[in-house]
């Protein structure tokens, strides 16, 4: 047990950290080619993909190398790459399940974000339970022709490409009827229209298929066996690159800290206030013990050991722990912590953000709510570490007693 | 950067849990629970004669550092072992070693090593601090002598060990000036010792009053009048070493709740089926593995000597307070009933954790130091 950086390490954090001063862009991104063009500088210099296989575009980077640039990051206030939930999912998919021709058509251009993704897998009567969704893909000829709806989809407005989960049969049992197909998101048929979020900002989207014709080659895997796959790749959602959230979480507290000098409460400044300074010490407490986490799941990974359903205790930490930090920081900051419009810059964030755009505290107050939802909610997490890491014998859920039901009342239940 | 065990550290762990299974079984601490000395002599000598001890191979020590510390108290919290092991080791034994005091090391040490000597360190008084301002036990030289006039309480097996390391203030001087560590010897004339009896039966401590009591001039350990950063170095390892025995309760907790949520059934399922119950399971597994990371980060840090080695020895603290607060207090509602029962052994971990919750400083003095740390930059991670 040795949790100091190796001199390489510390070498590679050194030219990352140089790197960044001098490529940061000083303004910030607005249209959709400026950060397009500051993708491709980070394609370039290596940082995107980089714990992938070279001949897929990566350069077999250490989990360690990965997270120091995502620390990196966060610490130069570089504006984040794109493509962010394609790298994540769609890479990893592509790779474990794609014909050749699919790799070598979609991954390049994913990394360099020539083509931007969107995941296609939630709908309105299908999210924790994603496998029971209604999305159809009907194989007819050499094309599959898709209806139905998706929702919640981030980016989708933005995509030009969509990964699809859909049912293709629809007589198999609710697991068994699904395929993975990738869809191009300008084809006739596909109607995207954005839905605002409690932030104030437009990220995800409805996706409505209207007889969509897809060609049969986008077929991911096996027919019918989408379910698999995408459980293969949901874990990678999970993972998570947790230093860095530590790394912003890091940034927002020591501004705060900061703030608390200025901020008079009672009096005085709020840096001076004993109940204040109770807060501040047990938020700087629980995120200094995020990190402890993080060096040792990214130890697991340097050692080569893949993250198991134990990455369902890391996700569930860190959202959650998001939700009580920025709790806190309202908790500390009273009404200014809410405001947007007006508020001092010396009690900012950061100076000049409008409603609606990342930088306020209310904007991460407010989507820390988020991250206990999207890839697994925390009480799917729950379920996860109860089953799967404990032990726990399986909750009784009404879906799977009705498939006990239907498959004895079939004659085949007998074992 | 590798934050698994290695090899020695792994059989280490597992030479502790079979020497302590075996010897220590829950039999023998429910004897101690009604024993007035709180522990068996002879296993304590066994114990320490296995050699993990931090102390100086030259002195017959193994030269352990904190990590191996922590194993080992990690072990004895999820017996939970009862015996001055952490009052002689951790406590005594970090301040003479932190004293730095060469001559107080070749008296003591030797006989701490082969099993001997048992020690304590005398720190809180009626005031409940943990700083040097909660230091008012007087100290005032008479000729080859120093006298000591006051009380201390909460002494951990103060009335069973057999010298105890008071933290007395020389006459007149304030904050940490004056603070001297003086060895008494448990039968010295004008020292009373009262047993006080505490919620957790197996952590024995005692009232120790000071009515003039005399001891030689060589008994002071380190230099008179400054002995206050020694202090703060064992207090700090206690902190962490606290921190230990807390998760190890936690973690046997946790396993018996678990264990027992696979085999009862109430409506016709296993209890583990109940979401309820199952979620709680997961948040306490969470919490535990979270206390791990704490716990040996801060020993890894003390023993790396790290720039936020105080940091992280309070972020240990405050943390493993609160998870071993909830990890061992939910283990009770799992079981139902009979985890309220003295028979059943839950109660014993939850009620050490709770007794060690308080001591070395509780979450809110931790979470005051972590703050303070911070602020003055004290930290790794950079912005
Ligand atoms: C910001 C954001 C971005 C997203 N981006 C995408 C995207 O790009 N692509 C995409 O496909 N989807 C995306 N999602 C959707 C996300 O995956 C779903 O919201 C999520 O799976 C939960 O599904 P749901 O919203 O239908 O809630 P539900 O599943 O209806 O859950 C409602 C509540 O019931 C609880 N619950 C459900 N099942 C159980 C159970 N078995 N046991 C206990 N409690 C249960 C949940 O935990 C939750 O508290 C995004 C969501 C958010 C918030």
């Amino acid at each position: 047990m040795d949790l100091s950086y190796t001199p390489q390490d510390q070498a590679f954090r050194q030219r990352v950290r140089a790197w960044l001063a001098e490529n940061v862009p000083r303004q910030k991104l607005t249209t959709m080619e400026e950060k397009k063009a500051w993708h491709r500088k980070l394609y370039d210099a290596g940082f995107i993909g980089m714990g992938l296989p070279r001949e897929y575009g990566g350069r077999d980077a250490r989990p360690m190398e990965q997270a120091i640039v995502g620390e990196e990051m966060v610490r130069a206030k570089a504006p984040p790459p794109l493509n962010g939930l394609g790298i994540a999912i769609v890479i990893p998919t592509l790779i474990h399940h794609g014909t050749e021709q699919q790799k070598r058509r979609f991954i390049h251009k994913l990394l360099t974000a020539e083509e931007l993704w969107c995941q296609l897998y939630s709908e309105p009567n299908a999210g924790s339970d994603l496998a029971s969704l209604q999305c159809r893909a009907d194989l007819v000829g050499d094309e599959f022709v898709i209806n139905g709806q998706k929702i919640w989809n981030s980016g989708a407005h933005e995509a030009d490409w969509g990964l699809l989960l859909a049912r293709t049969d629809r007589n198999a049992p609710k697991h068994q009827g699904i395929s993975c197909i990738l869809v191009d998101m300008h084809t006739p048929g596909v109607e995207v229209r954005t839905l605002k979020q409690i932030s104030g900002s437009e990220e995800f989207c409805e996706v409505f298929f209207t007889d969509v014709r897809v060609p049969r080659e986008n077929l991911v895997g096996e027919l019918n066996a989408g379910w698999q796959i995408a459980q293969t790749t949901l874990s990678y959602e999970r993972g998570g690159n947790t230093l860095s959230r530590y790394a912003r979480m890091l940034q927002q507290v020591t501004r705060l800290l900061d703030v608390c000098r200025v901020l008079q409460r009672n009096g005085r400044p709020a840096i001076e206030d004993p109940v204040v300074r109770q807060k501040l010490g047990q938020v700087y407490a629980e995120m200094e013990v995020l990190r402890y986490a993080s060096l040792r799941i990214l130890s697991r990974l340097e050692r080569g050991l893949r993250p198991g359903p134990e990455s369902s205790i890391a996700k569930l930490h860190y959202s959650e722990l998001d939700k009580r930090v920025q709790e806190l920081i309202l908790d500390v900051l009273g009404p200014y912590g809410q405001q947007v419009g007006g508020i001092p810059d010396e009690l900012a964030l950061e100076p000049g953000v409008a409603y609606g755009e990342t930088g306020s505290w209310m904007y991460a107050f407010l989507w820390s709510r988020a991250g206990t939802i999207y890839a697994g909610s925390s009480e799917i997490q729950k379920n996860i570490i109860g089953e799967r890491v404990l032990g726990l014998p399986k909750e009784v859920r009404a879906d799977r007693v009705a498939a006990q039901v239907a498959s004895a009342a079939s004659g085949d239940g007998a074992d | 950067m590798d934050f698994e065990f290695t090899e020695d550290q792994v059989m280490l762990r597992g030479l502790m849990r079979e020497f302590l299974s075996e010897q220590c079984p829950v039999s023998h601490v429910r004897a101690m629970m009604d024993d007035p000395r709180g522990y068996d002599r002879d296993l304590y000598r066994r114990l320490v004669q296995l050699g993990v001890l931090p102390f100086p191979e030259e002195y017959g020590g193994g030269a352990l550092g904190m990590i191996e510390q922590a194993i080992v108290l990690e072990e004895m919290g999820r017996i939970p072992y009862p015996g001055p092991y952490f009052s002689t080791v951790i406590l005594a034994g970090s301040a003479i070693m932190a004293s730095g005091d060469s001559r107080a090391q070749a008296r003591y040490l030797p006989d701490i090593c082969n099993g001997d000597l048992t020690m304590t360190l005398a720190f809180l008084e009626d005031g409940i601090s943990w700083g040097p301002d909660g230091i008012s036990l007087s100290m005032a030289r008479e000729g080859e002598n120093y006298r000591l006039d006051g009380v201390k309480r909460f002494v951990p097996f103060g009335q069973s060990v057999d010298v105890i390391l008071v933290v007395a203030r020389l006459g007149g001087e304030r904050g940490a000036e004056g603070i001297s560590l003086v060895a008494v010897p448990t039968d010295a004339p004008g020292l009373v010792i009262e047993p006080e009896v505490m919620m957790d039966l197996t952590s024995k401590t005692a009232t120790l009053r000071f009515d003039g009591v005399h001891v030689p001039a060589e008994n002071v350990v380190g230099s008179v009048g400054g002995g206050w950063p020694a202090v703060e170095i064992a207090l700090r390892q206690a902190a962490v070493g606290a921190s230990a025995e807390m998760l190890g309760a936690a973690r046997k907790s946790l396993e018996m709740s678990v264990d027992y949520a696979k085999v009862r059934k109430q409506f016709g399922q296993y209890i583990g089926q109940f979401q309820a119950i199952k979620h709680k399971l997961a948040e306490m597994l969470e919490l535990v593995e979270n206390a791990h990371a704490a716990v040996y980060y801060a020993a890894w840090a003390l023993d790396a000597g790290a720039p936020d080695a105080v940091l992280a020895a309070s972020v240990a603290k405050s943390t493993v307070n609160v998870a071993a607060r909830r990890v061992c207090g939910e283990a009770i509602q799992v079981h139902g009933g009979i985890g309220f029962t003295w028979e059943y052994d839950l109660h014993l971990y939850f009620k050490r954790a709770k007794h060690l919750e308080p001591l070395y400083g509780d979450t809110e003095y931790h979470r005051e130091r972590v703050l303070q740390e911070a602020l003055a930059g004290r930290v790794a991670g950079s912005v």
